[in-house]
């Protein structure tokens, strides 16, 4: 997708040998794969978002979009009650953490 | 010094399994073991190991992280139990 490309600047220039391009290319997966372990195993798990102003709000994670833009939650627990669906946009949140 | 979110793949998979501090906007840190760095949004995800208790896991969001400064060193053994938590036992036997 166009987002994904302007979130995911390419450092691979022309003029650099195709092996440090494929050395490049190989580290990305591996750190990528790891990410989306990450993700896998957090879904429906409870998550503490930590937002911005020192917010913090409680929801069963399901999913992100590719480019981590968007966290789609269950059961959010905001100050004004529970939201059963809600997307959190990732730029209002600075961590999330949650327990194995 | 490169914004993080600018960094390389190169320079990301430097704190992989390094017990690092990471400073995000407000001020606020944490502190864990590095087990990877997205390369699409430069999130950090770190894993603590408490004693009689769950692991937990943090994910800052790579537009909130202003600095990491590592702690301490990884070894093989911390490498190997984060892999354990996350990644599928490729050693299993399929078939007998």
């Amino acid at each position: 997708s166009p987002r994904f490309i302007a979130l995911c600047p390419t450092t691979l220039s022309s003029s650099s040998s195709g092996r440090a391009d494929e050395e490049e290319q190989r580290l990305r997966s591996d750190l990528r794969e790891r990410f989306l372990r990450t993700l896998l195993s957090m879904t429906d798990k409870q998550v503490e978002f930590n937002m911005h102003e020192k917010v913090r709000v409680r929801a069963r994670f399901g999913a992100s979009d590719i480019d981590v833009l968007n966290f789609q939650v269950s059961d959010l627990e905001t100050p004004l009650g529970v939201q059963r669906e809600a997307l959190l946009r990732s730029q209002d949140v600075i961590s999330c953490s949650f327990e194995l | 010094m490169l914004q993080w979110s600018d960094r390389s793949p190169q320079q990301w998979r430097e704190f992989v399994n390094q017990e690092v501090c990471v400073t995000a906007r407000d001020q606020q840190r944490f502190e864990g073991r590095v087990f990877t760095v997205d390369p699409v949004s430069a999130s950090v995800v770190l894993v603590s190991f408490l004693e009689h208790e769950c692991p937990s896991v943090k994910v800052i969001l790579g537009h909130a992280v202003t600095d990491v400064q590592i702690l301490a060193s990884g070894t093989e053994e911390t490498e190997r139990r984060m892999k354990s938590l996350f990644l599928p036992d490729r050693t299993q036997v399929l078939s007998k």
